[in-house]
């Protein structure tokens, strides 16, 4: 099976072609520089997982799912592991209409050398969470590494899932497809940290596919990356369910972060937040592209989708486009966006109680930040998206 | 304490200071009243040091020093407090760290050392039950939904604990209702001693009914036209301030 995805999504690539700035979704983001990018044979060259794996952690090298950390993985008799080239049912694969008219989808999926499809069992319930490390340690320049995965719940699983990355090599372009499945009540909280210390490219997909009264939470903190790109699409297919997205992005120098955020409302009394913040210095640029859109009959639909980017230098961009697509009539939707510089009478402010020009700024920044922070649903990882933070602070 | 001479200022080419002399020794209390628009507030953003105004001429001195020059935070480091007119919201830093954050600034600048915890919090606490506020207080956000009468009793908790040398109180008294203006009063009161000095600017004479000043000056288009004792904040309440425009 994993040929015919291959070959059908070589297809749709060809067809595709790279994406231009005609597109809606690239109109800010250049796909030109990603072209110089190769696919790269798996290798997971001995590299040694000790200093990042523990028992509660899942480390895929170069997109592979290493053997070592899964052997150390102290709940996999509580997952079912198969190769995507093992699944039957070929539709599990599926992923939106949307990703579907994406280029760098189907390159990515044309080029994965194989894939995992992990389901949580029945009942199953974890005290720690799930932690995926994704490690890319290439020396080789200019090399494309893509990875597929899918995350099949149960009902009545509570699942959190943190996911890293770490780059120890050239600087690669990191092309991540993600499929997660949450059928009738189940709680997935998904947590994205990236903290790149490279010039590494990245750009993800991620899809959730929400049952009846499912609870999703989706957390994601992102610093020094010279160019991320991040697709999330969730359908909330059937009633009571909840969605909450809340992402903090920090650039400076010459980075690029873009978050394309698509919450379609397929059913009645569900609710969708929308939570994005960006702070950029120098001539850092984001792009924010939210839509709702609340189908026809998803009535008493609550969603809110707010942006806010916080400029530190005059020559920092920020691109924002929330939209809202309604059709039904009984529904309470909100979005809003604001871009700016530090408040003057809030430094002011702290100034004149003897706080100094930088600390007081500082003190600004954080108080962004923390606002978004304080919605992250994992103290570990809200903690140690602060630690990050303040790195960033201090430069 | 402050010696103000011939100051003048503008914002946006618009000149509003026109010449200011202002001497308030240490000790005293001083009141600056006038009408809407007749710079009060200007002289007060002025002597803190706020940016957004350009001075044009004149000097500022404090202690002996010109700090017309000086940055804002070290006016406020040097001793000098503006209660401000309007706070502002800073959602995201709670009120407790922006304390302990300004009374660090001001024990490094005087060369003592950070003030721990416990003792931060039982001097804290003292002033919020003064001033009829929960301890929890202290955790909410910088002003952020901070009723009219809690943003002002705020403004006189930071007085209180950086304790200044100069408090210049712009307009304190607005927007409080009877019981809160006493309690803000009380605080001024529990604030002044011999060795520093205060700075009252207010429309009305209700907030002098609990704090009785020195000195009182009328400011008019950006220039002091006279200056009295309380018998003079008695003849404006009567006639107002058009026979001293003349």
């Amino acid at each position: 099976m994993l040929k015919k995805i291959q070959q059908n999504s070589h297809d749709k690539f060809e067809e595709l072609g790279y994406p231009s700035k005609k597109l809606e979704n690239w109109k800010f983001s250049s796909s030109k520089h990603l072209k110089k990018y190769n696919s790269t044979n798996l290798d997971q060259n001995n590299f040694s997982i000790e200093k990042y794996s523990d028992k509660y952690t899942l480390c895929f090298i170069n997109g592979e799912l290493s053997i070592e950390s899964l052997n150390h993985f102290i709940y996999k008799d509580s997952i079912t592991i198969l190769d995507i080239g093992e699944l039957e049912d070929y539709s599990i694969c599926s992923t939106s209409s949307n990703f579907e008219k994406e280029a760098f989808f189907h390159l990515g999926l044309s080029t994965i050398k194989t894939g995992k499809y992990f389901e949580f069992n029945k009942g199953a319930k974890f005290e720690q969470p799930v932690k995926i490390i994704n490690i890319y340690n290439k020396s080789d320049k200019d090399l494309r590494i893509s990875s597929f995965n899918i995350f099949k719940l149960n009902e009545g699983n509570d699942i959190s899932i943190i996911e890293k990355d770490i780059n120890e090599g050239a600087g690669s372009f990191n092309l991540n497809l993600n499929k997660f499945i949450c059928p009738d009540n189940t709680i997935l909280n998904h947590s994205m940290l990236y903290d790149d210390k490279t010039e590494s490219n990245y750009l993800g997909y991620n899809y959730y596919d929400l049952g009846k009264s499912v609870l999703l939470n989706i957390d994601s903190m992102n610093i020094n990356s010279t160019f991320n790109k991040s697709f999330i699409e969730v359908d909330l297919n059937k009633e009571g369910s909840e969605a909450k997205i809340n992402i903090l992005n920090l650039a400076r120098g010459d980075q690029h972060l873009d978050n394309n955020i698509l919450m379609n409302h397929n059913a009645e009394h569900c609710i969708s937040f929308q939570n994005v913040r960006n702070i950029l210095d120098d001539q850092a640029t984001c792009v924010f592209n939210g839509k709702v859109i609340v189908s026809h009959g998803a009535q008493k639909t609550d969603s809110n989708q707010s942006n806010k980017n916080l400029l530190l230098s005059n020559s920092a961009t920020a691109h924002s486009n929330p939209q809202l697509e309604i059709y039904a009539d009984d529904v309470k939707c909100g979005h809003g966006s604001t871009t700016g510089a530090l408040d003057k009478e809030s430094i002011f402010y702290l100034r004149a109680r003897g706080i100094n020009e930088q600390d007081a700024n500082n003190i600004l920044i954080k108080a962004f930040a923390k606002e978004i922070l304080e919605e992250f649903f994992d103290e570990d990882i809200k903690s140690l998206s602060e630690d990050n933070l303040n790195h960033w602070i201090d430069g | 304490m402050i010696k103000i001479k011939n100051l003048k200022a503008s914002i946006e080419d618009k000149d509003i200071l026109k010449g200011i002399d202002l001497n308030i020794p240490k000790g005293e209390i001083h009141v600056i009243m006038g009408r809407n628009g007749s710079g009060k507030s200007t002289l007060a953003n002025v002597i803190a040091g706020n940016e957004a105004y350009e001075v044009d001429g004149g000097s500022i001195e404090m202690n002996g020093d010109d700090i017309t020059e000086m940055s804002i935070e070290n006016r406020a480091l040097q001793g000098l407090f503006l209660c401000f007119q309007y706070p502002v919201a800073i959602p995201g830093v709670s009120m407790a760290y922006f304390l302990r954050a300004a009374l660090n600034a001001k024990n490094k600048h005087d060369g003592k050392e950070e003030m721990d915890a416990v003792e931060f919090l039982t001097s804290a606490k003292k002033i919020l039950s003064e001033l009829g506020l929960d301890d929890s207080f202290l955790k909410r956000s910088i002003n952020d939904g901070f009723s009219g009468g809690e943003k002002k009793k705020s403004e006189i908790l930071q007085l209180l604990m950086l304790n200044p040398q100069l408090a210049v109180l712009d307009e304190t008294d607005s927007g409080l209702d009877v019981d809160a203006l006493r309690t803000v009063a009380k605080g001024v009161n529990e604030f002044k001693n011999d060795n520093n000095s205060v700075l009252i600017i207010t429309h009305y004479q209700r907030l002098l009914d609990y704090i009785k000043p020195d000195v009182v000056h009328i400011m008019i288009d950006g220039k002091i036209v006279k200056s009295g004792d309380m018998k003079l904040v008695n003849e404006v309440e009567k006639n107002g301030y058009a026979w001293l425009a003349k």
